[in-house]
């Protein structure tokens, strides 16, 4: 996005809003959409949050102050909708978070629309493990491969106690996997 | 069993795959769903709620009307009670009102009457009929 003023500007105003919401769709479905898809891992349920998540963009762009990148702004709302969506849908069922994304995980080797192995579910089921905000770093890094500057804006966390983050993240998984 | 390194080993990928021309309409899908809730807006006379507020504070305007009047009318009742009270029940006299004035109220009396005599006079002297007045 050449300049992101400008491009705001454009979201706004009702004239070149609905083309400009066009670019920022295209631009940010598919990041946003394995965004998401690392937290809820099902395709279903990433197909809900997803659009929740535009449709809640495109209802506060025009709170949207600009203090952020548009950017993180947007990762921060699907984080947000994505965490929220899970601890729904864990209580829904009656589930504790974990105990869900276990079944989630167990599920996938079904899923049309997943193509793992085993290594890929055991790193999964490694994941699941971590502390929540251990668990967001380690995706945002290793799958999403984000630098640690815009993970940092999105999580409003600092660079270092990410870096520290990912790195205890690492170790756990690596015991994990060795020893199951 | 080896240690597990994951910088040892080869990028593990997510695995995730979304299906075929998935993301082809989903602008369109989010465009529809934003379209969906502008129009859901209901307008403010159909709210339940806001009628029945409205209806409620109606109600209580209504009740307030005749305190509000009450109100008003006691306040006109006290000051005529107590003229009446100053002039039939209290023990003031013509004497005692006399005493309580000072010399300027006296000088304004003076000049009322002199006033009253001017016009009077006026009156009179201006007066065609003044003839058949007097006669009688």
């Amino acid at each position: 996005m050449t300049n992101e003023k400008e491009f705001i500007a454009q979201l706004l105003n009702p004239k070149t809003q609905n083309a400009a919401f066009q670019i920022l769709l295209s631009e940010y479905q598919k990041p946003l959409y394995s965004h998401i898809r690392n937290i809820v891992l099902n395709h279903d349920d990433t197909d809900d949050v997803l659009q929740n998540t535009f449709v809640k963009v495109f209802q506060y762009l025009k709170n949207f102050k600009g203090e952020s990148k548009l950017f993180s702004w947007m990762y921060r709302i699907a984080t947000n909708e994505a965490l929220t969506f899970l601890s729904q849908k864990a209580k829904l069922n009656g589930l504790t978070s974990e105990a869900l994304q276990n079944k989630t995980i167990e599920n996938l080797k079904a899923d049309t629309y997943f193509d793992g192995d085993e290594i890929q579910i055991k790193l999964q089921k490694a994941i699941v493990t971590l502390p929540e905000k251990q668990k967001l770093v380690f995706k945002m890094k290793y799958f999403e491969e984000l630098k640690y500057e815009e993970i940092s804006e999105i999580l409003g966390t600092s660079v270092g106690a990410l870096k520290a983050s990912y790195h205890h993240a690492v170790k756990k998984i690596e015991i994990y996997v060795t020893s199951n | 069993m080896k240690a597990f390194k994951l910088e040892n080993e080869p990028k593990i990928k997510p695995g995730f795959k979304t299906p075929d021309h998935y993301f082809d309409d989903f602008s369109a899908k989010v465009l529809q769903q934003i379209n969906d809730k502008e129009v859901k807006v209901i307008p403010i006379y159909k709210r339940k709620k806001v009628v029945a507020m409205l209806a409620a504070a109606v109600v209580i305007i209504a009740l307030m009307i005749p305190i509000v009047n009450n109100y008003n009318n006691s306040k006109e009742l006290d000051e005529a009670t107590l003229e009446t009270y100053l002039s039939y029940e209290s023990n003031l006299n013509q004497y005692d009102l006399i005493r309580e004035l000072d010399t300027r109220d006296i000088e304004a009396i003076n000049k009322n009457v002199a006033l009253e005599e001017e016009t009077l006079e006026d009156i009179l002297s201006s007066n065609p009929n003044i003839e058949s007045l007097i006669s009688e």
